[in-house]
């Protein structure tokens, strides 16, 4: 291709069956932006409707940006797109993990990788720049993630960056990830890469990513980001009082002080004021291990960790000796979910032992969790995995369909007690398929339909499902009312959108958040008042429809949804302004194709638009209303008495969430109707060929 | 504070060479060391007829500390960014991502504990040490290395770089490397006084420090066992 800059220009296309390795030219899809858009478009054209998720038919997509590798603040990502075995009709869907695998792609020179077919034996795919070969994974086949990223990187050298699955993805579990470095995981697909016999990718790049503009330009960039950059989800209010600073609030990720220190550090580093202003610091300001895991964490705490070219390090480093004795290794990193999910499956609490506090067991007992779940790469669903468990205990549902024997030898009582080494018996039966009880591992959707669970499971909101797809919250009416609620609405799984999050989540007062939501998207009445949540309006549509399309932007350039889009700034000389058009600033410069911020949202509106082109294809109807877009029964009366729209109750109304849905549909040039795209948006926007076979299949509304 | 004695020999050898050199020179020799005070970096015949080249001290070097480090790879992009205008790590003047993963000894039975992300998380960069003697310059067959003028920095002019890869063989450090895509060596260069990894760096892992300061962070204030060095890098 011609333009080379922040593109290599190439990437790599991976036949499993036949072991045929060829190249293809980056430039064809250039319209799809990158990472997730680019592999939207080849599953729309490579993977036909009806294909299983772990049918060799089907295609996995690794996919890098153009910003990847450049060195643009927080651009570490690796965004993989395949069918979704989890999802009731295998719709496309992303998983997406952070660490140091993507830019090593790029620096091997390659912008994707598009695997299919599925191989006569275990392999695993080895890449050293432009060398790139299938090697026997037998040796390998069986053992855990961190073992088999040490082989690997035995065979071909320590600075090989490699995206491996366990075992729960080599038993092609609907649950499991694909994992790189030492804690970054992408949930959904572990088992696509089972299916196909592979084990795992390895990357090793000598060569770089070019940028096109002046260096200085892309220099001075980077340094007004940085002026901008809040902590981790874009939180730029400290958690306590700082001299920097006009505001805090507790519940900030920005939560470093003066006295706080990464206690397990030699000699221990203290996080400090973290003056925004201060490049030196940036990286200090998230510690995130004495926010997910509490003040028994400082004490552990080698230091914090993230991924490639991001100054924000949200995955803390822990050393737990105490882990030693169940035989485990005793340094674990993880952030969020990776530990909320292992002590959501222990959820009586984790209580005291051997002298430890329950605040410090219950450190120990998540980290022994995560640790467990990262090795045998099991997904956990975002978290519903722990309150399926619940469920499915106090249910009695456990009882009633797992054979007598079986559920006689699984030691239940350890999970009553809080005895965190329960989850040493519960990862293994789950990854290695033992018994029944290996099938909470399908997924919400398929586990009802298995065990026969009805409306006390889908309409509870303590289960927290969020759709009848079967996926739960994830930033859902929350975060922002209707903004958040709709949002959740539209993916083949959890929302994954930190968009609005990133914004809402700011920590800033709401009086300016709204000022801010006023210039952004026309009016302050674009985000209510937490708990005290007004009907829907046109800005609360813009509102979702921006957070949708950035959200596929920064899955495509690739940039970390987590952190981006930059809506605000800590600085009060800033007024607290961000920059929505730095993403559109840093594409042109890196790539040295001219967009405006308007160019590149209409092309992150064509993403979002072809992934709901393949939404239709796969679910065979038009009626994304009804079929697709609802929520479960909670939603709407989850504070039952309390009428909607009254200071104090976040739930939602029917009535007015199919008015949001219709003014979203409009606001994409969808049909108000069902939900489908029009023949005539499709063609606006290049999708022509999309338009003629959903006309063929009768996929068009009318 | 982890470091190992072996860190301080290679250049700890030099160093006495370097001397023991010195003294030898004759004196028109001792003349152009003067010089190289001035000019950076002269060749000079010692008594015994041997060749040898007089090194201007560099103003000091860069320091990373690996306790601080997080591993966000900022300076390998801050570094080939201002200096190669493209992003790359391999030929990063600063060598971050190298360890990264299991530490400078590479994989073992015990990487679980051992150094790196997949370790023990402590990351062990690799800087330039900006030798009294430097390896690379002497090693350079074309003269393409020699003392910057204004800051000391051992510096390659690619238009004189002819890719051998000697500068890089010979380094003790593994800093000088061939790029691959132009064929000229990198190494650091100190930006001028200005060091832009440094002031890239999130956690103030990395820093510019003068000579004398430099030289007892990454070797030790007791030069021959490394006792108080920061620099937890090895050869």
């Amino acid at each position: 291709m011609s333009a080379t800059y922040g593109y290599t220009g190439k990437f790599l296309r991976v036949n499993l069956s036949t072991g045929e390795i060829s190249t293809d030219d980056t430039a064809k899809y250039l319209d799809f932006i990158g990472g997730e858009g680019m592999a939207m478009k080849i599953m729309w054209d490579e993977v036909p409707a009806g294909t299983h998720p772990f049918a060799p038919e089907n295609k996995i997509v690794f996919g890098t940006g153009p910003l990847c590798g450049s060195g643009v603040p927080c651009s570490g990502r690796t965004n993989i797109t395949s069918l979704l075995p989890s999802n009731p009709y295998h719709a496309v869907s992303s998983s997406h993990m952070g660490g140091y695998f993507a830019v090593e792609l790029k620096y091997a020179g390659w912008d994707l990788i598009v695997l299919e077919g599925k191989s006569p034996k275990p392999v695993w795919l080895r890449i050293e720049d432009g060398k790139v070969r299938l090697e026997d994974a037998r040796w390998i086949w069986g053992k855990g993630i961190f073992d088999t990223m040490a082989m690997i990187g035995s065979q071909m050298g320590k600075e090989a960056q490699v995206a491996a699955i366990g075992q729960a993805g080599e038993n092609q579990l609907n649950l499991a990830v694909i994992r790189t470095g030492s804690s970054h995981s992408a949930g959904g697909h572990g088992g696509v890469m089972g299916a196909k016999n592979l084990k795992a990718i390895a990357v090793r790049g000598t060569g770089s990513v070019k940028v096109a503009a002046d260096r200085q330009a892309l220099m001075d960039a980077d340094k007004y980001m940085m002026s901008l950059i809040g902590a981790n989800n874009q939180m730029v209010v400290p958690s306590s009082p700082l001299p920097w600073a006009e505001f805090h609030n507790p519940t900030s990720r920005w939560n470093a002080k003066p006295g706080l220190f990464w206690g397990a550090a030699n000699p221990p580093v203290e996080t400090g004021e973290c003056d925004p202003r201060d490049m030196q610091s940036v990286g200090k300001r998230t510690f995130k291990a004495v926010f997910d895991l509490g003040a028994a964490a400082e004490k552990r705490t080698v230091r914090m960790g993230g991924c490639a070219h991001c100054p924000i390090r949200c995955h803390s480093q822990l050393k737990v000796d105490e882990l030693a004795k169940y035989g485990m290794d005793t340094y674990v990193s993880n952030t969020c979910m990776g530990y909320f999910s292992p002590r959501g499956i222990m959820y009586k609490g984790i209580k005291a032992f051997d002298g430890y506090d329950a605040a410090d067991a219950a450190v120990i007992g998540t980290a022994l969790g995560a640790k467990l779940a990262d090795d045998y790469g099991m997904w956990c669903n975002y978290g519903q995995i722990g309150r399926d468990v619940k469920f499915l205990y106090e249910s009695g549902t456990f009882k009633r369909v797992l054979p007598a024997e079986e559920y006689a030898s699984i030691p239940w009582d350890k999970l009553q007690a809080g005895d965190a080494t329960f989850l040493i018996d519960f990862y293994d039966r789950v990854a290695n398929k033992k018994g029944e009880i290996w099938h909470i591992a399908d997924g919400a959707y398929w586990l009802a339909e298995r065990w026969g669970l009805g409306k006390e499971y889908w309409d509870s909101k303590d289960v927290k499902l969020w759709s009848p797809l079967g996926f739960p919250v994830h930033h859902s009416n929350e975060a922002g009312a209707q903004v958040g609620a709709l949002i959740s609405c539209f993916m083949n799984r959890d929302a994954q959108n930190h968009s609005h999050m990133n914004f809402i989540g700011s920590k800033l007062p709401v009086e300016i958040q709204r000022e801010i939501a006023g210039e952004i998207f026309g009016s302050p009445d674009a985000l209510d008042v937490p708990n005290n949540y007004t009907r829907m309006n046109e800005y609360k549509a813009r509102f979702v429809k921006w957070s949708l399309n950035r959200s596929r932007l920064h899955d495509s350039l690739t940039l970390c949804n987590w952190m981006w889009p930059m809506s605000v700034s800590p600085l009060k000389e800033r007024n607290y302004r961000g920059d929505t058009g730095l993403e559109a600033k840093f594409y042109s410069l890196v790539t040295g194709i001219q967009k405006t911020e308007a160019e590149l949202d209409r092309d992150s509106e064509r993403v979002f638009t072809l992934f709901r082109a393949l939404t239709v294809r796969s679910m065979g109807t038009v009626d994304m209303r009804n079929a697709h877009d609802q929520t479960v029964a909670w939603v709407t009366k989850q504070d039952a008495g309390k009428p909607q729209f009254t200071p104090g109750t976040i739930q939602m109304e029917q009535e007015d969430l199919e008015l949001g849905r219709s003014m979203v549909y409009k606001a994409y040039g969808w049909d108000e109707k069902t939900g489908a795209p029009t023949k005539a948006t499709l063609e606006s926007l290049g999708l022509g060929e999309v338009a003629a076979e959903l006309g063929a299949k009768g996929l068009l509304p009318a | 504070m982890g470091t190992t004695n072996d860190a301080a020999r290679p250049e700890n050898e030099a160093k006495t060479q370097s001397r023991r050199d010195f003294l030898k020179i004759t004196g028109a020799g001792l003349a152009g060391a003067f010089a190289a005070a001035a000019l950076g970096c002269v060749s000079v015949e010692t008594r015994d007829g041997r060749k040898v080249k007089a090194w201007r001290t560099s103003t000091g070097a860069i320091v990373h500390d690996p306790n601080l480090c997080v591993g966000c790879r900022r300076c390998e992009t801050a570094c080939t960014i201002r200096n190669d205008g493209k992003a790359s790590a391999y030929v990063s003047r600063i060598k971050v991502s190298r360890n990264l993963n299991y530490g400078p000894e590479g994989v073992t039975a015990a990487y679980a504990v051992a150094d790196g992300q997949l370790g023990n998380f402590r990351l062990v960069g690799e800087t330039c040490r900006q030798c009294s003697h430097p390896a690379c310059g002497d090693a350079c067959p074309v003269g393409a290395i020699t003392a910057d003028k204004k800051t000391g920095a051992r510096v390659v002019d690619a238009r004189r770089c002819v890719g051998c890869g000697a500068c890089a063989d010979a380094c003790p450090w593994g800093i000088a490397t061939v790029d691959p895509e132009t064929r000229k060596s990198t190494k650091c260069l100190l930006c001028d006084g200005d060091p832009n990894c440094t002031k890239n760096c999130p956690t103030g892992a990395i820093a510019f420090y003068p000579w004398e300061e430099a030289e007892a962070l990454l070797f030790g204030s007791d030069a021959n066992s490394g006792a108080s060095a920061v620099s937890g890098a090895t050869a």
